[in-house]
């Protein structure tokens, strides 16, 4: 019996079968998460129309869409940089929470009063910009020290400085920045300094533009400068970019300052333009989200914010259809998880193709390979 | 059934009841095999015939199709079409452990032995043992110890694998599987490893299994060593048999002619050359691999502008911490090294290459060039920041895409398109795109660490006729390569390391393969001279 497919010597690379391989992955999820919706007792059509439209549909939901991609975004941003770098970051939750405090204690001492008031509003938003990129930078380009000098695993260490980070700032809020009150949090940062709204009548404010510029510069960086092309030569061929002359470690240590600059960025752009102070919990887990997004963006940095404003998006639209619908928004959450790894899943099948003796209308059948009977 | 390779009976069967009637069918015959992977017809009605105690030679270039049909004889790949006949019966061969059953057995490039364990330990490994039974390693070794008399194999069933020689090794696959009493052995590539010396001893043992009536298949594509051991050989092209013919009845020339289908220079045109200055001194280096072990104990040498220095020896023996700490790519512990007077010695591989030193590595794939990327990238590696804009800031795409062009064009680098990633170019294409790279910057000192190994003849012939061009150009070469044919063909000077240690230096007016294969064993040379010698007479 002739196979249907048959196994490939190597994957397909080409652009149009990745398309098509996650374009399929989508509807597989679309379609596993349907049948959750169908035993809720909801229409999973009625339900997908308003998830999305909740999230794309007004100018209010896009507006929460883009808030929410921003962190996102902008940590798929710096997973981008280390990882092409060859430099395993995972630290990102520990680098928002960083970002975040840096940013705070600039933007406080900016307040009516103290250090810098002096200053015009837009240098003391970007001195709190600078403060955070610098303290993320630091806090991750230590991770990248004691890989390039010690030699440990960054990937243990970066998943634990998260713990460093995260208890840090529960000891910042509960002591020398608690602000007076019951509750274990900052004072709130003068308005003068948050970042602007930019879209009339929503809550999406000017981090996302900092994040489409930032996604722009990583690009132009990793393709068009020689110091991009040393990076990915480090990552991909650590040997052969000794060999080629470029400093491997010293590579690799940019990357994790600019990695965690980014993360802190993320932290920046969170406090800065939502929440407005400090508090325990901001991030909720972005720091791995991002890295997801980044891999979903097969650590392309163009699509780093159009995917982020589709997974953040879905995250608004999932709270819409729980006030609404009643379906709980956890669903949103598995059908999220569904399309990563149904998508990571799909790598596999482009090791197949359809086999090419059935299109051949048994011209020379018996001539042809058995083939290994294959599937997926 | 029990299994054949069962304890008792490698000792108690009497193993010279091989000989067979002449008049009956071969050991082996294969008909009109046809493999097809994608894209690609490997083998295309192949046949092949090895008689019982015949040494038959397998010829072809890369991608010839002689690496598939031996898979299809060992049973890694499952044939498309035709047949296989065992002493003219057809015979199913659908995975290794069916080979061995049927009496076929294959030494791989790569040999497939635990370092740590002993001769003994690694010929039972695999064996279906039944765990009822106590592992009995004593008569195991018994079996071998007669196994190693009997065929001249000077191996210790007790040695630990470990601790021998590569020849000894070798020799160890061979024994595992006259253990597995294997009638036809398949041997890929056997001699890249090993030193003339140990290549003369392997020669004298197939002879002396052929002579037992067991059948030897040689994988190879050097045409010196099928003419010196082969019976028959059989040239493959194009995943077609191109002739079978009795060696006795063929020259090397008629050989290199069928295998790539025409005239090929096996000697290269080497031209006088006048010597000029020193441009590359090295004194009392020392350095260690990457496990920290001391593999360069001490070596000094000098080379000069528009020769090349050949430095020959068995794989192993410090040549490539040479080329790397030449480079500064390994840990150097002590010593020197100045290129034209000025002092490298502290300068990273950055600082080396701008000081005018360009290295060819081994690892091509690996080290040489970086696999995902695209031509144009690889190109690039080692100059990213020469062709840049904006003061070294930003990449100019058109002119990192011109030089690729002009690399591939002068080099002849066959390849789609200039985006192509380099790990999907041939052998010999990615040579031409390394060895082009480094050229192409015109360096005082060229390094080239066995640059024509893997390659079928025509692209040995054009990396050879660049290195001779290199040199009448007035570059320093140095030329490690375990090929004597080739640092014979080239070089000017030829030092032999053994040992971390130049064991000798000879201009290659003096040498031969032979008195080199002394000095690579370690042997002293009788009148070989030190290098001030060589120098004053060159």
């Amino acid at each position: 019996m002739t196979p249907v497919v048959v196994r490939r010597p190597g994957p397909n690379g080409s652009p149009a079968a990745i398309a098509f391989h996650t374009a399929l992955a989508v509807l597989a999820a679309l379609a596993l998460a349907g049948a959750l919706f169908a035993v809720q007792g909801a229409d999973p059509l009625a339900a997908y129309a308003a998830l999305f439209s909740e999230a794309f549909g007004t100018m209010r939901g896009f507006g929460f869409s883009l808030v929410r991609a921003t962190p996102l975004a902008l940590i798929a941003l710096g997973t981008v940089v280390a990882w092409r770098s060859g430099f395993g970051y995972l630290g990102f939750e520990g680098c928002f929470m960083v970002g975040a405090a840096a940013a705070t204690a600039a933007a406080l001492a900016s307040a009516e009063g103290r250090m810098l008031a002096p200053l015009p509003s837009w240098l003391a938003l970007a001195l709190a910009m600078l403060a955070s990129f610098a303290a993320g930078g630091a806090w991750a380009g230590l991770v990248g020290l004691v890989r390039t000098r010690l030699g440990a695993n960054e990937v243990l260490v970066s998943l634990m400085t998260n713990y460093v980070g995260l208890l840090g700032v529960q000891y910042l809020i509960s002591g020398p920045m608690r602000a007076p009150g019951g509750l274990p949090q900052s004072e709130r940062v003068p308005s003068d300094v948050w970042l602007p709204f930019v879209i009339p009548g929503s809550r999406a404010h000017a981090g996302i533009l900092l994040t489409v510029a930032a996604a722009g510069l990583v690009w132009f960086l990793l393709r068009r400068t020689p110091l991009g092309y040393e990076l990915i030569v480090a990552g991909l061929n650590p040997a052969a970019a000794r060999y080629g002359g470029i400093e491997v470690g010293r590579r690799v240590l940019l990357a994790s300052v600019l990695a965690g600059g980014l993360g802190a960025l993320a932290g920046m752009a969170e406090l800065l333009g939502v929440q407005h102070r400090l508090v325990d919990g901001m991030g909720g887990g972005v720091g791995f989200t991002g890295v997801v997004v980044a891999l979903l963006a097969r650590l392309n940095p163009l699509a780093v914010v159009p995917l982020a404003v589709l997974y953040g998006g879905m995250t608004v639209g999932a709270d819409a259809m729980q006030r609404g619908a009643g379906i709980p928004s956890s669903i949103a959450a598995i059908l999220q998880s569904l399309i990563v790894l149904l998508i990571l899943a799909s790598e596999r099948l482009r090791y197949y193709r359809l086999n090419p003796s059935l299109f051949r209308l048994g011209r020379d059948r018996a001539g042809a390979a058995p083939g290994r009977p294959a599937g997926p | 059934m029990p299994p054949p390779w069962s304890n008792e009976r490698a000792s108690d069967k009497d193993r010279s009841n091989l000989a067979v009637n002449p008049q009956g069918p071969p050991f082996l015959e294969m008909r009109g095999i046809v493999k097809r992977f994608p894209g690609v017809l490997a083998n295309n009605g192949v046949t092949l015939a090895v008689g019982h105690g015949e040494i038959h030679a397998l010829l072809g270039e890369n991608g010839a199709g002689k690496s598939t049909l031996m898979q299809i004889l060992y049973g890694f790949h499952q044939r498309d079409a035709g047949d296989i006949l065992i002493e003219g019966r057809p015979a199913r061969i659908e995975s290794p452990k069916q080979a061995i059953a049927l009496g076929i057995g294959m030494v791989h490039q790569e040999f497939m032995l635990v370092h740590s364990m002993t001769v003994v330990e690694n010929a039972v490994l695999g064996l279906n043992l039944s765990i009822r039974r106590l592992l009995d390693l004593k008569r195991a070794a018994a079996a071998l110890q007669a196994l190693s008399d009997r065929h001249g194999l000077a191996v210790d069933p007790h040695a630990v694998v470990g601790h021998l020689p590569v020849g000894a090794q070798q020799r160890v696959e061979i024994i595992k599987l006259l253990y597995r009493d294997v009638r036809l052995l398949i041997l890929d590539e056997p001699t890249a490893v090993l030193t003339p010396q140990e290549k003369d001893g392997l020669f004298a043992v197939l002879r002396r299994l052929a002579r037992d009536g067991r059948s030897v298949v040689i994988v190879t594509h050097k045409l010196h060593e099928i003419m010196e051991v082969a019976d028959r050989v059989t040239v493959m092209r194009d995943g077609r048999v191109a002739a079978s013919v009795r060696t006795s009845e063929t020259s090397p020339r008629g050989l290199a002619r069928l295998m790539v289908g025409r005239d090929v220079a096996l000697r290269a045109d080497k031209q006088a050359v006048a010597r000029g200055p020193a441009v590359l001194r090295v004194e009392n280096l020392a350095a260690r691999d990457a496990a920290g072990e001391t593999r360069l104990h001490g070596l000094s040498l000098d080379l000069h502008a528009g020769e090349i220095l050949g430095i020959a020896g068995v794989d192993g023996n410090g040549q490539a911490q040479l080329a790397q700490a030449l480079m500064q790519l390994c840990p150097v512990t002590s010593g020197r090294v100045w290129i034209g007077g000025q002092d490298v010695t502290r300068l990273s591989p950055a600082g080396r290459r701008a000081a005018g030193m360009a290295y060819v590595p081994a690892d091509r794939r690996h080290v040489g060039s970086v696999a995902e990327l695209s031509m144009i990238d690889n190109a690039a590696l080692g100059t990213q920041a020469r062709r840049a804009r904006a003061g070294g800031l930003i990449r100019d795409e058109g002119a990192d895409r011109g030089f690729a062009k002009a690399l591939a064009a002068r080099f002849s680098v066959r390849a789609a398109h200039l985006g192509q990633p380099a790990g999907t170019l041939s052998g010999g294409n990615l040579q031409k795109l390394v060895l082009g790279r480094e050229m192409m910057r015109e360096p005082a000192i060229l390094i080239v660490e066995q640059p024509t190994r893997g390659l079928d003849a025509g692209a040995v012939e054009a990396v050879w006729g660049e290195l001779l061009a290199a040199r009448a150009g007035g570059m320093a070469v140095l030329l490690i390569s375990a090929d004597l044919e080739e640092i014979l063909n080239l070089a000017d000077r030829i030092a032999v390391m053994s040992g971390g240690r130049i064991a000798g230096t000879l201009p290659a007016a003096h040498a031969s393969a032979e008195r080199l294969g002394l000095m690579m064993a370690g042997a002293p040379a009788p009148d070989a001279q030190p290098l001030a010698a060589v120098e004053a007479s060159a």
